[in-house]
């Protein structure tokens, strides 16, 4: 029996197809089975490019073996872990210690501190590294473009140890920034024991310390751009400030969209070290985060399970966010994750 | 888009199941490999030097402090090798995560036999499991320890250690005197100059400082350090509280007449001494700051001559004199350090004999050298010569004997001892460091102290009551772990709320019955419940 | 158009005045700790060590460069750093370049697959037995393998991949070259800005690393000199947490020594970026961009 392949199409106009049949040459009689196709193109594709998904071998059984293998692991936020015990817990618990922390009103409040301080951070943070990378791509003397770079990123490298010792002796109630507002005839105040400060001193030294480093992929990504645009926009009568609007911006877009989508992503983290350093009971009710909750109440260490719930919860945000995000920029713009 | 969904969910499942099989199966390749019997190699005698007929080698934990980092070389692991013939085969962690590496090493089954440097209370997280030995059950193979537990009559202090079964898992250091070094230092020039008796109780510290607060106006006498736990755990037995670095839980046992626990954070002697610093706050002679800043924040202002009063204990007049023989002049001040003022409830310390130990991994009962490793914990940290080769090291070379009184060898210096000697105790030999050489009699502790310090533990001793150890209260795991819930954001509301009394941003007077009422919502009543009800049911095992 | 390009020349200046600004601010700190890293311990203790060392003397460096332990961590770092790299680069490249393709089969799949577990990890335990079981403990592997692809860092890859023209591959898959040549002698030449900062991202994440290290050896013989480093700065920290005498071993530390670790471990990473600076050149790609 001989047959061909037909494609029957949904609607002229449109050409889009409806499905693959086998039609019987002799009889013309259409087969009632629907070939699937997509499998046999994917496969032919896959066999046509073979090089291509060859690349792919060695990166997915990493994956495999070292991100997903250890991923039983979640399973002791339903199961109770007995240090020295099984990895996987020794009973059944169910919603135990899930129930502990969405049951406790102490740690909504924290939650709500962890999102604020990522929020302001993201929001006043994310265009500062944009913006030094757009600054220095002005300069033209090269030389001082790479020293002010080098130099910029230079509080990246610092331990945050050393960071926080030095933010404590510059706000402290006799250090330098309480002289200026002395002698401008105010009041010392004392910062790092008013919870209202603890947000601002979080954020502005986190762009301080952030920004250079931050700027580099963007720098980056600047320099990928071709200088027949310059050029063409020159022709066309643009100054500085245009080209920068029309060409510039642009041509970075997909970073800065790309770093904003993953950015957001982290959202529901809020890192530990800095702000165990800078904080004290005296600000607990602002600079607590989730992350140093866990720490005090000595969880951290022997009670995985409890540790481990909270992090599917932070987990589950994060991924919903940063699907959000995804989705939104798929619509509005060119460039997504996913 | 829903069948990709669901192809995509089952492959990852698939994949993930797949993959952790072959993760999961934890093949704990040392499980019981040999069936040979643990060795029986009679008894081992106190107060005779271990020495093992073949060479031995134990598996243990050490805590690498980065003032004196481990070297392989060190003569204290050569001299114990030649002793006992016994080599310690070291897993090292760096001291700054010493108890995260011992808690993962203890979680995934991989524990040495030996594990140092456990501080009572750390190893009951991992009871539960089986994975650490119960050691009371052996120590009879310990003559040496028990012959101190004997000598200085700490069998009482031992069951503090206790757990549900009755036994206890952490073999602890032992002193004979309790140890207090932490204290305050002062200005004694400042003191004098303005005809200041040194002061002896909590209500004469007051009166120096409002006298030094008169005659400088601008000065705040006292700005402390440490976060203010270090004064909170010194007053507050004063006052008939618990606070500060000895806090626990907040459960304070009253007496042996009334036999109970009370949750002393809402008691009127709690109250009583945060009045009292509020008090020093309000009149500007204590620096509201020491609750919060750092450590080098409080030390400058006291070698700058901004403050007088600071706590700290014996290494800090040796540190801050190096200072501030620079900063003010080599003889324009004079330190030193009180000895712990009285409170409305006497002189009284809440000394311990019992200090940090050993734990046990519990599969050493299946090693074959079992006994052996026994008698050699034995001999190297309880037994006088053990004892006397990890602080001081080996006699003519690291230090000389006469007559009972033993001094570094010339070219040895350790901390204030031979300053002028090129050769550290602890960094070049690895004699006197903190894995090997704590606790012990009074006489080896004290013969390594400067004469001012031997002077100090000599008032203590003689002047201060050391209160008696609270019972302990024998909770199972689970009982622990909802005792625990509730106890620490209780400790964490105590802890901010303590501190906005003492500063001033909530008052003694009106908020207080809040603050009573709140710690009751939070739980103080139930945790106080449920301490005194499992105290009462496990009493009985107390006295086994 | 004289009075724009005067614009222009104003904003320059200013430009220049407020880069200088944040050269000051971010490079103080660092002045700071390298004048306490020359300084005698007791003007620092005195908090009189604030822009120019006070008693200058190297003999901190001296005595740091005679602790052993500190060159072998040196030299286990660069070792780490070096061959972690590598090995990041190469996967990382693996799997950023198929990804970048539209018309890749199973990439709907694949990138969730992969941005998923940006979110979801197993957890410290499950990750030791893992490399327990795998035999590699005590190994150089333990630290290079299991972060070897920063999901953050591929994706970061890929989109600079998408960015690359497809007419370019298209006329080296009609001159008759294979998908391999075309990655190495096209793709990658004109990737450099992105390569040359994912070099730098692996590399200061793998000289960083300290708690790799922490979890899987044993040895001194074998941990990098940030574990050293971490020692000698958080034991003071925990200090004012923990009462006994571990507070005080731990304090003893001076801040000198600190400061010089820091440098010393800090100075080597931060030569690199200059030598990665002369792959930001302006205008490599030909044709436009996206956007």
């Amino acid at each position: 029996m001989k047959w061909v392949t037909v494609i029957l199409l949904k609607d002229k106009a449109s050409k889009k197809r409806e499905g693959v049949y086998c039609m019987d040459i002799q009889t013309r009689k259409i087969s009632n089975v629907k070939h699937n196709t997509v499998i046999r193109e994917s496969l032919v594709a896959i066999k046509k490019d073979w090089q291509l998904y060859s690349l792919l071998f060695l990166p997915i059984i990493y994956y495999i073996i070292f991100k997903y293998g250890p991923m039983y692991g979640n399973i002791i936020a339903f199961r109770k872990f007995v240090p020295g015990g099984p990895a996987y817990g020794v009973e059944w618990v169910g919603l135990k210690y899930f129930n502990l922390f969405i049951k406790d009103p102490a740690f909504w409040g924290i939650f709500a501190n962890t999102l604020k301080i990522s929020v302001l951070s993201l929001v006043i943070g994310f265009p500062f590294p944009i913006i030094f990378a757009l600054l220095l791509n002005e300069l033209t003397n090269m030389k001082f473009k790479k020293f002010i770079q080098t130099v910029s990123y230079l509080p990246h490298f610092l331990s945050m140890v050393i960071v926080a010792g030095m933010i404590q002796q510059l706000l402290e109630p006799s250090g330098v920034i309480n002289a200026a507002i002395k002698a401008f005839g105010g009041n010392a105040i004392s910062f790092l024991n008013e919870p209202s400060w603890f947000r601002t001193i979080y954020v502005s030294s986190g762009i301080w310390q952030g920004m250079g480093w931050g700027a580099i992929l963007y720098l980056a990504s600047l320099s990928g751009i071709s200088m027949e645009l310059y050029e063409a926009a020159k022709i066309d009568g643009a100054n500085r400030w245009k080209q920068t609007i029309h060409v510039t911006i642009p041509g970075i877009m997909p970073t800065i969209i790309i770093l904003l989508i993953l950015n957001i992503g982290g959202l529901a983290t809020v890192g530990f070290e800095k702000v165990l350093l800078l904080y004290n009971p005296l600000t607990y009710s602002t600079a607590d985060v989730i992350s140093t909750y866990l720490y005090r109440l000595g969880i951290e260490s022997n009670n995985f399970s409890y540790a481990t719930a909270i992090g599917l919860f932070e987990a589950v945000i994060g991924l919903v966010l940063v699907s959000s995000a995804n989705l939104i920029s798929r619509k509005y713009s060119e460039t997504s994750l996913w | 888009m829903n069948k990709k969904l669901k192809k995509l969910i089952m492959c990852t499942v698939m994949v993930t199941l797949c993959a952790s099989a072959f993760v999961g199966c934890g093949s704990k390749k040392d499980t019981a490999k040999t069936d040979a019997k643990v060795k029986d190699t009679g008894t081992f005698l106190a107060n005779t030097t271990f020495k093992s007929d073949e060479p031995l080698e134990f598996n243990m934990l050490y805590s690498d402090a980065p003032n004196y980092p481990y070297q392989k070389d060190w003569l204290l692991f050569k001299e114990i090798t030649k002793r006992t013939n016994v080599t310690l085969k070291l897993t090292t962690s760096p001291a700054s995560d010493y108890s995260q590496k011992r808690s993962l090493l203890i979680s995934t089954g991989d524990a040495p036999l030996i594990m140092p440097k456990t501080y009572p209370g750390q190893e009951v997280p991992f009871i539960a499991s089986g994975a650490i030995l119960p050691i009371s059950d052996y120590v009879s193979q310990m003559p040496n320890y028990m012959k101190k537990v004997k000598e200085w009559g700490l069998e009482g202090d031992l069951k503090s250690l206790m757990q549900k079964d009755g036994k206890y898992y952490v073999l602890p250091g032992l002193h004979e005197k309790p140890v207090q070094d932490y204290s305050y230092i002062i200005r004694t020039d400042i003191f004098d100059k303005y005809k200041i008796k040194v002061p002896t109780s909590y209500d004469e510290l007051y009166e120096a400082t409002k006298t030094i607060k008169a005659a400088e106006p601008n000065i705040i006498p006292w700005t402390d350090r440490y976060e203010f736990q270090n004064t909170l755990n010194l007053a507050a037995p004063t006052f008939g509280a618990i606070a500060g670095w000895g806090y626990g839980e907040g459960t304070k046992y009253t007496d042996s007449k009334t036999d109970k626990f009370v949750f002393s954070p809402v008691t009127s002697e709690y109250k009583d001494m945060l009045t009292y610093f509020n008090k020093l706050v309000k009149e500007k002679l204590l620096d509201p700051q020491s609750f919060t800043q750092s450590e080098d924040q409080a030390v400058q202002k006291f070698v700058n001559g901004k403050s007088y009063i600071i706590s700290g204990n014996s290494q800090s007049i040796t540190s801050l004199t190096e200072t501030m023989n620079s900063t003010i002049g080599k003889d324009k001040y004079k330190i030193s350090k009180i000895l712990d003022p009285a409170g409305p409830k006497g002189s009284v310390l809440a000394g311990n004999h019992l200090e940090n130990g050993i734990m046990f991994s519990s599969k050493a009962k299946d090693n074959p050298n079992f006994n052996q490793m026994l008698h050699f914990v034995d001999w190297l940290w309880y037994s006088d010569e053990g004892q006397e080769l990890s602080k001081w090291g080996v006699e003519g070379t690291t230090y000389t004997k006469e007559n009972g009184v033993r001094k570094l060898t010339s070219d040895v210096t350790f901390q204030t001892l031979n300053p002028t000697g090129t050769k550290d105790l602890r960094k070049q030999y690895g004699f006197s460091g903190g894995v090997f050489a704590y606790g012990g009699s009074q006489d080896l502790y004290l013969s390594m102290l400067s004469p001012a310090d031997v002077a100090f533990q000599t008032a203590v001793d003689k002047t201060m009551t050391i209160l008696p150890q609270a019972p302990p209260v024998l909770f199972s795991s689970d009982e622990r772990e909802e005792a625990n819930l509730i106890s620490k954001p209780l400790t964490d509301y105590v802890n901010q709320m303590s501190l906005k009394f003492m500063v001033g941003n909530q008052s003694l007077d009106t908020n207080w019955d809040d603050y009573v009422n709140q710690c009751k919502t939070k739980g103080s009543d139930k945790l106080v419940d449920m301490t005194n009800k499992v105290y009462q049911e496990t009493k009985s095992t107390l006295n086994k | 158009m004289a009075k724009q390009s005067r614009q222009y020349k104003v904003f320059q200046v200013f430009n220049v005045i407020l880069l200088l600004l944040i050269v000051i601010i971010t490079l103080y700190p660092f002045i700071y700790v390298v004048s306490q890293s020359f300084s005698a311990e007791k003007y620092i203790i005195a908090g009189k060590v604030n822009l120019f060392p006070k008693g200058f003397n190297i003999n901190t460096y001296m005595v740091i460069m005679k602790e052993k332990y500190f060159w072998v961590g040196y030299k286990n770092t660069v070792l780490y750093t070096v061959f972690g790299t590598l090995i990041s680069l190469a996967m990382s490249t693996l799997l950023a370049y198929p990804l970048s393709k539209k018309r890749l089969v199973g990439k709907k799949l694949l990138m969730p697959f992969v941005i998923f577990t940006m979110f979801f990890n197993g957890g410290l335990i499950p990750n030791y037995l893992l490399i327990r079981n795998l035999g590699m403990r005590n190994t150089i592997w333990s630290i290079i393998i299991p972060g070897a692809i920063s999901t953050y860092n591929l994706i970061i890859m890929k989109s600079f991949f998408e960015g690359i023209p497809n007419e370019l591959e298209e006329a080296a898959a009609v001159d008759g070259s294979s998908t391999y040549r075309t990655l190495i002698s096209i793709i990658l030449p004109l990737s450099m800005p992105i390569m040359a900062t994912m070099t730098l991202f692996y590399a200061v994440g793998n000289w960083n690393n300290w708690f790799g290290p922490f979890l899987y050896f044993d040895s001194k013989d074998q941990f990098p000199v940030t574990l050293y480093l971490r020692n000698i700065i958080s034991g003071a920290q925990q200090s004012s947490v923990s009462s006994g005498s571990d507070a005080d071993e731990l304090a003893q530390i001076g801040a000198t020594i600190k400061s010089a670790t820091i440098v010393l471990t800090v100075l080597p990473i931060l030569c690199i970026y200059p030598f990665i600076q002369k792959y930001f050149v302006t205008g490599v790609m030909i044709g436009s961009v996206k956007g």
